[in-house]
């Protein structure tokens, strides 16, 4: 599927509300009977459907401590929800994720049926409905729509297969390009007796309209399965130290191993029981691996695939699952678990993920890419996602540390600093030092104390850049010497005969601004072989 | 002087075994000193143990069958071909050897190789140390991780490649070599056995084998058993207690048909392998209550493998009732089109590592990789077709042949 | 709430010579003895597989709580066996599926347990609400707790862990405790529930036995450390000093154990003192093992 790109980021950095606030701030429902109640509530109010949203990520705290089967229920009482207040384009991806990925009847019957109360259907739709189908098809299980918590099975119990069905025939010609799949699937003898008069009607409903539908074109304002976060990176200072083990038990900071060079970074857990999220994940991060060394680029490129399940999945247990899915294991590519620092680590890459007690209850796919800083670029979640793609990007953010080091803009600030500390105080210094500096020609050029609040800001903005920098690399002596630096030529300026004093702000400015810069370089340059 | 005996072709000491089909053998002069000729006859001769296996010797793979074979070999070393047969099972690993006398002055022995008649056996006249073999060395590859690959090729979203479909009979046939490989790798000397599910079992259903049923149908197992320690998806133990009125013991498996009724199913593999798929097979299963009853949980349980090991011998016993080895002959197996991985010539899944990315028959992952491999045996490579796993035998093509045999089939 | 015995009885013949079709048309005829029904059963999955209609026959059967118990057991096993042919099944398991569940809450207990082992093994979630709804409430509980824990033991997704460490600390029995101990064995924070109950000489032999096992999923090197401790401790009973002696055995660094000289010593001790000869010849065999790897 081609990416479509809007707003970046809405998912994964916290569902963005039209209207009203999150919904985190109501207590638990303690019942089913409440959950259903509150679910309701705001199905029936137009302006609280953006809650509606919030509700289906996994790390919503009404989902802890919720075993699997109570998170399906409840997640599927949401998309059932939808399909009474129609799905908006930042719902779609969460039907189009469960539709993808989902093995569960339940949660598929009723993404398949939210699917139905999109605005309109659209060809790109219909690949995800058929995939569904194909993946699905022998966990026919009966389900119920009529209550939550519902498994009455009387005339109106529906099921997977129907629903898609259902849903391929609402999408009518737009779902001809699974035409031929559909058709084989109906001539495979597998479906019910029930199921094939459904798939009948949905074959000629696809074929039967004369109605061209618009070839691939993707509809507006569906977010991103991938997206840019690169106006929103996030300092990997917090997450600096969390401690990792790896596959062979060595221990290694986040630090240590995701500074200095861009990587791929995926999550998984070996008891995740659905084949077509972590296994596959960790397939095909191997798949990765290969492409990144039939470009040489896998000295240039790290992957790591963390474990959500650091408890668990220990060392051995971690390299038995990448061994037998071929994952290259070496200094640069790793299957790490936190062994501390796994909160942190959670909020760093905003983990789509939940938990009863120690064990994971549902998660979502994602695959990151991260810049030399360690700082994610780039995520890819939900939906399947493909890994020349993800290495395109990657390859991209390796090409950042390519661009000139900006040694300009600490100089610029530096000289900035000097000027501030010996800017003329009076139109004859002023003449002075223009003649100092021997642009006589010059010396018209009137006094212009206008220049020194420019330079001031100017000194400041070097301060800022300097003090960012070092949070990003976790080096803070340049900020400590530029602001020291700064504050000393301030108080010459009150000193008006601290020559000495102006000077010494002088050293310390430059002196901080170089080592700020020079450090960053350093970190890159001595991977760069 | 000195000889090398390679059995299977190989000096792997783990390739020293052999079946009821014919080995690939051979035999070189390494040191000929007291040699006076060119050529130096041998002769080949086995010895066995009292309780041993035992074997016999062809000049070529169709060649008659003798208790001892001349060999004349040049003292240049070039080796010289033989075929080794097995006649009776092993109980231990080399139990038998084969000797080579020179037949120059004194007679002396000039090699000694010493091997096993490997054969898959009847569960219940497994002697005590093959059990305790088989059984730890299963218990090691449970725990070794790798069984994983085993229980995630037998899961409910992997099954139309393995069930209800011709290719059933052969997808379970290289399931259960890809085991057995992977156990002998841990303990060469052990071949997968096997439950006669049309028979009491007194020695298998013990808590020193396959366990006892608890009161709440949770097997129990002696002190002693390393199955104890068995644990699969992260859950402890085995849960299986057969069917009300059911004594395992004690009486064959309620309702599952005899040998002789399964092979009365039909000639052809048309009319063999669908009815046999439900009963004896499908029975055998469900006379429990616990993993073993239903399709996604059946592999947790190891006597699951017992069970399978039986329907495959059925099938092997079946063909050379029929003679039906030859995949060219259409008797011998279903020509009737079916998804890929169920035809003659399909690769199969898993070990074809081909998944939905790119056929959307197919699971979304490929668990465990390429067929284990043999050092008794090229076949069937790291992809077995289906073709491959019907002449086991080596009997139309002795490159077939995959090295293993049932000890009445 | 017991599981109702039967006195164990002759096992049904196979029938022979019937066909699949003639065999339902027996298993669904109220009018044969219950043992025809039963043997009918046999061969009657094929015929299932024909039609929709012999299908429901057979669900028919399975739901009808006036046929005799047997009948409608053997029912469900021969949809289970018709369940096993996944390919060919395909068009009939949302049928099957609704009537496992529509018997899961039957009034025989028999049949709820049967149907509802079935529906765990599918990781089915209206079985797991089931089971889970009984174990915190008793009043809902369609089968005895130990079944329970059991048959949710089967998903390790599932939320019963809370329930199960209730149940360790307060079990309504012993068999209860020992599924309970199962169910946790798949959470690594259990690690030192674990530890304490395996070295607890108070605790059942099951108990310990089980204690054990889990640590060799969760901590393996836990227990060859306690493995190793209990042997050498002349207190502790020989059947716990012999799945000690199988975890040492089976699952222990040879080179390590090769230069223990107190551990062999312990196990010599075994070998000569133990009441059982089976404990006996394990230890014996255990210590031949490591001559002979010492040889090597």
């Amino acid at each position: 599927m081609e990416v479509i790109t809007t707003a970046a980021g809405a998912d994964s950095r916290g569902a963005k509300s039209a209207g009203a606030a999150p919904f985190l701030a109501a207590p638990v429902p303690a019942s089913d009977e409440e959950f259903a109640e509150l679910v309701d509530t705001l199905v029936a109010d137009p302006n609280r459907h953006d809650q509606l949203t919030d509700l289906l990520r996994e790390n919503h705290p009404w989902y802890n401590e919720r075993g699997t089967a109570t998170v399906a229920q409840m997640r599927g009482w949401v998309l059932l929800g939808f399909a009474r207040t129609g799905v908006s384009d930042h719902a779609l991806l969460f039907v189009l994720e469960e539709l993808d990925t989902g093995i569960d009847p339940y949660l598929v019957a009723t993404a398949a049926c939210a699917l139905r109360s999109y605005a309109k259907p659209n060809p790109a739709l219909a690949p995800f409905v058929m995939r569904a189908l194909a993946q699905n098809r022998y966990r026919d299980d009966p389900v119920s729509f009529l209550a939550y918590a519902d498994y009455s099975l009387g005339p109106e119990a529906t099921s997977p297969v129907r629903e898609l069905l259902l849903t391929l025939a609402w999408l009518g010609p737009h779902a001809r390009t699974v035409l031929p799949e559909l058709e084989a699937t109906v001539k495979s003898g597998g479906l019910s007796k029930k199921a094939l008069v459904e798939a009948h009607r949905t074959l000629e409903a696809i074929r039967g309209s004369e109605e061209e539908p618009d070839c691939c074109k993707l509809p507006d304002g569906l977010i991103s399965k991938f997206s840019w976060a690169a106006k929103a990176r996030r300092s990997s200072e917090s997450i600096a130290s969390t401690v990792f083990e790896d596959q062979d038990g060595a221990g290694i900071t986040f630090n240590e191993f995701f500074q200095g060079r861009p990587s791929i970074v995926v999550f998984f857990y070996t008891r995740c029981d659905n084949p077509l999220k972590c296994s596959l994940t960790v397939t095909k991060l191997a798949r990765v691996q290969k492409l990144l060394e039939s470009r040489n680029l896998a000295e240039q490129i790290q992957t790591a695939a963390i474990t959500y399940d650091p408890a668990f999945d220990v060392a051995e247990r971690i390299r038995r699952y990448g061994e037998k899915r071929s994952v290259r294991m070496d200094a640069s590519h790793r299957m790490l678990r936190a062994t501390n620092g796994i909160d942190s680590l959670r909020q760093h890459f905003k983990l789509g993920v939940n938990f009863v007690e120690s064990l994971v209850n549902r998660h979502r796919l994602e695959v990151y890419v991260l810049d030399r800083n360690g700082r994610v670029a780039a995520s890819f979640e939900r939906l399947h996602w493909d890994e020349q793609e993800v290495v395109d990007r990657a390859i991209e953010v390796l090409a950042e540390r390519k661009k000139p080091a900006r040694i300009a803009t600490p100089m610029m600030g530096t000289l900035a600093s000097i000027a501030i500390a010996f800017f003329p105080k009076c139109p004859v210094c002023w003449a002075a030092y223009l003649s100092l500096l021997g642009v006589t020609g010059l010396i018209q050029v009137p006094y212009s104390p206008w220049l020194q609040p420019i330079l001031a800001v100017l000194m400041i903005a070097n301060i800022a850049s300097v003090w960012l920098r070092g949070r990003a690399t976790g080096r803070m002596i340049g900020p400590y010497l530029v602001t020291l630096g700064a504050l000393i030529i301030l108080a010459s300026r009150i000193n008006s005969s601290s020559l000495k004093l102006a000077a010494l702000g002088i050293v310390l400015t430059l002196a901080g601004s170089l080592l700020g810069v020079f450090t960053v370089q350093k970190s890159s340059a001595h991977l760069n072989f | 002087m000195k000889v090398e005996l390679q059995i299977n072709n190989t000096t792997n000491a783990n390739g020293r075994f052999v079946g009821w089909s014919p080995s690939p053998c051979r035999i070189r002069i390494t040191d000929p000193t007291g040699a006076t000729t060119q050529t130096v006859v041998v002769k080949l001769s086995a010895v066995s143990t009292a309780t041993g296996g035992a074997v016999v010797f062809r000049k070529t793979a169709a060649g008659t069958s003798s208790t001892t074979l001349d060999l004349s070999l040049p003292i240049n070393g070039a080796s010289v071909p033989f075929f080794v047969v097995g006649r009776k099972a092993s109980i231990s690993n080399g139990d038998v050897s084969i000797q080579a006398r020179a037949q120059i002055a004194n007679s002396p022995i000039v090699g000694v190789i010493r091997l096993m008649v490997r054969i898959r056996k009847n569960a219940e006249s497994l002697t005590t140390a093959e059990r305790d073999r088989f059984l730890a060395a299963f218990a090691s590859l449970n725990t070794s991780g790798r069984f994983q690959d085993f229980r995630d090729m037998h899961t409910l979203l992997s099954q139309p490649q393995a069930h209800g479909a011709k290719g059933f009979l052969p997808w379970h046939r290289s399931y259960l070599l890809d085991l057995e490989r992977e156990i002998q790798t841990i303990d060469p000397s052990v071949a997968l056995p096997y439950w006669r599910f049309d028979q009491p079992g007194p020695k298998l259903f013990t808590l020193d084998f396959m366990g006892v049923a608890g009161p709440t149908g949770t097997v129990q197992w002696s002190a002693t058993n390393p199955m104890q320690f068995w644990a699969t998806d992260s859950a402890l133990g085995v849960t299986r207690s057969p069917m009300a009125g059911w004594t395992p013991t004690t009486q064959p498996g309620p309702g599952v048909i005899t040998e002789a009724a399964t092979f009365a199913l039909g000639t052809t593999y048309v009319a063999f392998r669908f009815p046999m798929e439900l009963n004896p097979h499908g029975q055998a299963h469900t006379r429990w209550f616990g993993f073993i009853r239903s399709v996604p949980t059946a592999a947790k349980d190891p006597l699951f493998f017992l069970l399978h090991c039986n329907v495959d011998r059925l099938w092997a016993k079946w063909q050379r009732i029929n003679g039906r080895f030859d995949p060219a002959v259409a008797a011998s197996y279903d020509s009737a089109p079916a998804n890929p991985g169920h035809n003659l010539p399909d690769t199969m899944w898993p070990w074809n590592g081909i998944t939905n990315a790119t056929d959307p028959t197919r699971p979304p992952t490929a668990p465990g990789g390429g067929m284990a491999s043999s050092p008794c045996t090229t076949a069937p490579g790291t992809q077995p077709r289906v073709q491959q796993t019907l002449d086991y035998r080596g009997t139309i093509s002795a490159a077939s042949r995959l090295a293993f045999d049932y000890d009445d089939a | 709430m017991t599981t109702k015995k039967r006195a164990s009885k002759k096992a049904a013949k196979a029938p022979k010579g019937m066909s699949a079709l003639a065999a339902l048309s027996v298993a669904t005829n109220a009018k044969k003895t219950t043992a025809e029904r039963v043997s009918a059963l046999a061969q009657a999955p094929e015929a299932v597989m024909k039609s929709d209609e012999n299908l429901q026959k057979l669900c028919d059967v399975v739901k009808n709580t006036d046929e005799p118990v047997e009948v409608r057991l053997e029912a469900i096993n021969a949809l289970a066996t018709a369940a096993f042919a996944v390919a060919t099944f395909e068009p009939y398991r949302n049928d099957y599926i609704a009537t496992l569940q529509e018997v899961a809450v039957d009034p025989n207990q028999e049949i709820r347990e049967s149907a509802l082992g079935l529906l765990a093994s599918e990781k089915n979630k209206f079985a797991q609400k089931k089971l889970l709804d009984g174990l915190k409430n008793p009043a809902k509980a369609l089968v005895p707790p130990e079944k329970a824990l059991q048959l949710l033991s089967y998903d390790v997704h599932t939320e019963a862990y809370a329930v199960a460490r209730d149940i360790i600390s307060n079990s309504p029995n012993e068999l209860a405790k020992q599924e309970a101990m199962r169910l946790l064995a798949a959470d690594p924070n259990s690690t030192k529930l674990f530890e304490k109950l395996l070295r607890d000489k108070d605790e059942t032999r099951e108990v310990r036995q089980v204690a054990a096992s889990a640590l060799n999923s969760l901590a393996p090197q836990k227990l060859q450390e306690h493995a190793r401790e209990m042997l050498l401790d002349d207190s502790e009973y020989e059947d716990i000093q012999a799945t000690s002696l199988s975890a040492v055995k089976q699952f222990g660094d040879d080179e390590e154990v090769a230069k223990d000289k107190a551990l062999l010593k312990s196990v010599n001790r075994l070998s000569a003192d133990a009441k059982s000869s089976k404990y006996k010849k394990s230890a014996k065999d255990f210590l031949a093992m490591v001559a002979e790897k010492e040889e090597k």
